[in-house]
């Protein structure tokens, strides 16, 4: 390796690391926030007249006292752990519906031809532009006022289920679409139903499409807190986004229980996210070209 | 004539089918509005006991020698509870001092008046909720939030807690928990089956009379015969059901006069206890706002007018829905008749397994995508409000008004030379900062994303990798996460960012106080959790760069500036431009950082057209006027996307 080479790699790596310092100092802030036992905004009380010293201190992302208080009573005193069971159940139910139905519409638009297929992809995709703000009065009224469902889990799924088809649609249709029609056509030589060479041979086959439509499908059970908000009007019925603004929208400034919350919330999604990252982008991508 | 050759001709099918499915569902709208009667009858009943109960408990509050007031307070529930048998228990909760005034739960042990146990915490919360909104209606001067508390324990038992107030203060409340007689409710089957019967026989009848003269009806004259038929079956249904909805309104009404006659004499039996006064009006029978009826005077009498307007409003809502059902009945009637039914049959059948796969997500698609916008456009041409929401539409229809007023007015700027103030409220301006919004995050989530990609692109470049993970990470986390944290980091006196500023010397900045500070939160914020996504697409891209090309230039002595002008651009250029055009679309609607991390502070300067869409739904209740907005932003996304397609074409025509 040259000098020359040597010193711009030195210079990177100094650029690199001080932006992603930059990057990750709010994630570790909410970290300290967490385990800092405390709610208040600010990690040590400054005296009267701070100096540049203690003023450096305080954004140190370093709590005073380590403890995990805040995760204990986030748990336990308050009503934390139900919004999160609430939102596993939320998420898990949006991401089995959400899975079923974007398969078998993707299966249908990728294999057959039949009347409306055009239309009815068309429609997807311009569905995509509808403004969340234009559907949610509507969506309140049929679900709360017509079909009674809210403060009930089965409200917010079908609603998130529905509103993810069109994406997981485009994205499972790709994928189907290089599945080549020799597997199911020797499939049907031996004997095969419509039905086993659905389950038995394109599901497996597009696994890693399926994975992606349920992340995406968990994601927005798991991360939506607008409707959910609407929705959900009990204290009891909360989903933890929704618990979670709770904390420190208005009037309250509970930073400690947010920052505490917002990690157990986050872990499942970064850990999931990490896994499938790849499957994601490419996803995201092709639907991109399409769209 | 068979039944089996009349159905083959599709005029009888379409018929059948027609009033099987508008008597039908007909008859579950009387159901459903029978139901909502009876609901209304059992609630009033209950409510009237709890607001007289709370007027014993006021007036024993406010006497002079309030605490032995309280004490007879137990004297007027005894007495309550013996004349009501119906009356499973009375709680009467002081609130405002947490302490449980009197009870005849057999679970509330006593002596009263005691202060509520840690375990009744709920009865403490229900007093706060009520007080707080009376206070938030009185504050805004409309009826927003329910000042009675209703639950319906099961369908023969209610429970009802209504607030006392004393020196126009709310103290706390009364809760009554009642038996509620309760006749099971069905749809009168019999009659939808003469509904269907009737028109199907006569219609046979008419057509074997054709065909014994030796001839077939003009298929103009069957379904002119059919139609008829079918209106008029229909007509006598809904005559029926309207009159037998009028009946049950009429005889609810005397059933709760007679309550109001008994709970009016178990008031003036206890008031001497209490010192409460009942006065002339009836201040008992009230809806959730707690606004009189009026349908049952202070004599218990009927008032005539009131009650028939309250069945007016009833009967509008149901002969909507009878209309709608009517519509359905004679649509496939038409339909069916006209030969449409016979040819989507085929069709139907010769693709069953595809439509099989595709009809749960299309009709979920129908329902809760396709219907609402539908349902949003057609309130887009309304004023409907939160306050005037019963009305129909047809009298709520103001045209293209909600359009005209957003998109003509263009006095974005008010005032005279020099001394001028931006309307913030305005369309222009709000559309001025969503373009500024959008074009400021694309540009800073590609450069830092480019830039970034570029140096992990690095060849030899050690600890890449762990960069790579840890510049992903805003990506990860859900964005309203990062939007509160980044909101809690720009707090003005507690906020991290101003202790930064201090440190070196500067003064503490009030970030969501101007337009411009405030805009660059939502701009920094934003930047963070973006620029992530581009950089994860250029590295992808910058792999499928061949390495010849590279050294091909090196070879021909081109610059590093030129290598990436000429080589790295050019390929980049089919993943990058899918995902700008991608990333536009989501800053365009990026709901989440502007209304959690500013909130369009200051006086809505900073609103991006969503939220501003948002706001005038959920806090300004203006329903039609945010659906007249939300289409507007619908057409620039679309006229967008037309664009865009064309953009796309081209780049792969060139590519």
């Amino acid at each position: 390796m040259s000098a020359a080479e040597n010193r711009t790699h030195v210079m990177l790596h100094l650029a690199l690391g001080a932006f992603t310092l930059f990057a990750i100092y709010p994630i570790l802030w909410v970290l300290t926030l967490a385990f800092s036992g405390g709610q208040s905004l600010v990690v040590v009380d400054l005296p009267a007249d701070p100096g540049a010293l203690d003023r450096l201190r305080s954004v140190l992302p370093w709590p005073k006292t380590l403890s995990l208080q805040n995760f204990v009573d986030v748990l336990t005193q308050e009503p934390f752990a139900r919004w999160l069971f609430n939102s596993a159940i939320v998420a898990g139910l949006t991401t089995l519906l959400g899975v079923f139905l974007a398969c078998t519409a993707a299966y249908a638009f990728s294999r057959f031809r039949f009347p409306g297929r055009r239309t009815g992809m068309m429609m997807f995709l311009v569905s995509q532009m509808f403004p969340g703000t234009l559907m949610m009065v509507p969506l309140f009224i049929i679900i709360v006022k017509w079909l009674h469902l809210g403060n009930t889990y089965a409200g917010l799924v079908i609603v998130y289920a529905v509103t993810a088809i069109p994406f997981c649609v485009w994205m499972l249709k790709g994928y189907f679409d290089t599945i080549p029609v020799e597997i199911e056509e020797s499939a049907i030589m031996d004997g095969a139903t419509p039905a086993t060479i659905f389950f038995r041979i394109i599901l497996p086959l597009a696994k890693p499409a399926v994975a992606v439509t349920a992340l995406f499908s968990f994601m927005t059970g798991w991360n939506e807190f607008i409707l959910a908000s609407i929705f959900m009007d009990e204290e009891t019925a909360y989903t933890a986004p929704v618990g979670l603004r709770f904390f420190v929208g208005g009037f309250s400034s509970q930073w400690g229980y947010f920052a505490a919350g917002s990690i157990i919330v986050s872990l499942p999604v970064v850990a999931l996210f990490y896994y499938l990252q790849k499957y994601l982008i490419s996803g995201l991508t092709a639907g991109g070209v399409k769209g | 004539m068979t039944p089996r050759s009349l159905l083959a001709q599709p005029v009888a099918l379409g018929l059948v089918l027609g009033a099987l499915a508008a008597a039908l569902l007909s008859e579950w709208f009387f159901m459903q509005a029978r139901d909502e009667l009876l609901a209304d009858r059992q609630q009033r009943a209950v409510v009237m006991q709890a607001m007289a109960l709370g007027d014993q408990v006021a007036a024993a509050e406010a006497g002079e020698a309030s605490e032995a007031g309280v004490d007879r307070l137990a004297g007027v529930v005894q007495h309550w509870s013996q004349r009501f048998a119906d009356i499973a228990s009375i709680r009467i909760v002081r609130s405002a001092d947490a302490t449980l005034l009197a009870s005849t739960d057999a679970n509330d042990a006593g002596p009263f008046p005691r202060r509520l146990a840690r375990e009744e915490k709920a009865l403490y919360d229900l007093g706060q909720t009520l007080r707080a909104n009376a206070e938030t209606n009185a504050a805004e001067g409309v009826f927003r939030k329910k000042q009675l508390d209703v639950v319906r324990l099961d369908r023969t038992r209610l429970r009802v807690a209504a607030p006392y107030t004393v020196d126009g203060e709310v103290r706390g409340f009364a809760q009554v928990q009642q038996g509620v007689p309760a006749a099971p409710i069905r749809p009168d089957l019999g009659r939808a089956a003469l509904v269907i019967g009737l028109p199907v026989v006569v219609f046979a009848l008419a057509m074997m009379a054709w065909r014994r003269r030796g001839a077939r009806a003009p298929p103009a004259v069957e379904l002119g015969l059919a139609a008829v038929l079918l209106a008029g079956a229909l007509y006598g249904q809904s005559t029926a059901g309207l009159r037998e909805l009028a009946d049950r309104h009429q005889a609810y009404a005397a059933e709760l006069a007679q309550t109001y006659n008994a709970i009016r004499q178990a008031f003036d039996a206890t008031a001497s206890l209490t010192g409460a006064v009942a006065g002339g009006d009836n201040r008992w029978d009230v809806d959730e706002y707690l606004r009189p009826l009026g349908v049952i005077g202070g004599d218990g009498s009927l008032q005539r007018a009131a009650l028939d307007a309250t069945l007016d409003i009833r009967e509008n809502h149901l002969r909507r829905s009878l209309w709608s059902a009517a519509v359905l009945g004679a649509g496939l009637l038409a339909f069916i008749g006209l030969g449409y039914g016979r040819r989507l049959r085929q069709t139907l059948v010769e693709h069953r397994i595809a439509y099989g796969y595709v009809t749960p997500a299309i009709a979920g698609m129908l329902v809760l995508v396709f219907f609402p916008f539908v349902y949003g456009v057609t309130l887009s041409f309304t004023d409907t409000t939160l306050f005037n929401e019963n009305l129909s539409l047809r009298e709520l229809w103001i045209g293209l008004k909600n359009y005209a007023v957003i998109l003509g007015d263009f006095h974005v700027v008010r005032g005279t030379d020099g001394d001028w103030v931006v309307n913030y409220q305005n369309f222009y301006w709000t559309l001025f900062i969503t373009v500024m919004w959008t074009v400021c995050n694309v540009a800073i989530g590609v450069s830092v994303g480019l830039v970034l990609a570029l140096a992990l692109n690095t060849k030899g470049l050690r600890f890449s990798n762990v960069y790579r993970v840890l510049l992903i990470l805003p990506w990860a986390i859900p964005n309203y996460i990062t939007a509160l944290t980044w909101r809690g980091m720009f707090h003005k006196q507690y906020g991290v960012i101003n202790q930064m500023i201090q440190i070196f010397g500067g003064e503490p900045v009030s970030w969501f106080d101007t337009a411009f500070t405030s805009f660059l939160t939502g701009i920094v914020t934003n930047g963070w959790l973006s620029f992530p996504f581009m950089m994860v697409i250029t590295l992808g891209g910058l792999q499928s760069i061949p390495q010849s090309a590279y050294e091909a230039a090196y070879v021909e002595g081109a610059t590093r500036w030129q290598q990436f002008r000429h080589i790295t651009l050019p390929y980049l250029k089919p993943t990058l431009i899918p995902a700008i055009i991608i990333s536009v679309v989501w800053t365009f609607n990026m709901f989440n950082i502007i209304y959690l991390v500013s909130g369009g502070e200051p006086a809505g300067s900073n609103e991006i057209l969503i939220t501003q869409a948002y706001k005038i739904a959920f806090e300004k209740y203006q329903y039609g006027y945010a659906a007249a907005y939300s289409v507007v932003i619908f057409m620039l996304l679309l006229v967008y996307g037309v664009f865009q397609n064309r953009v796309t074409r081209a780049t792969e025509a060139i590519a």
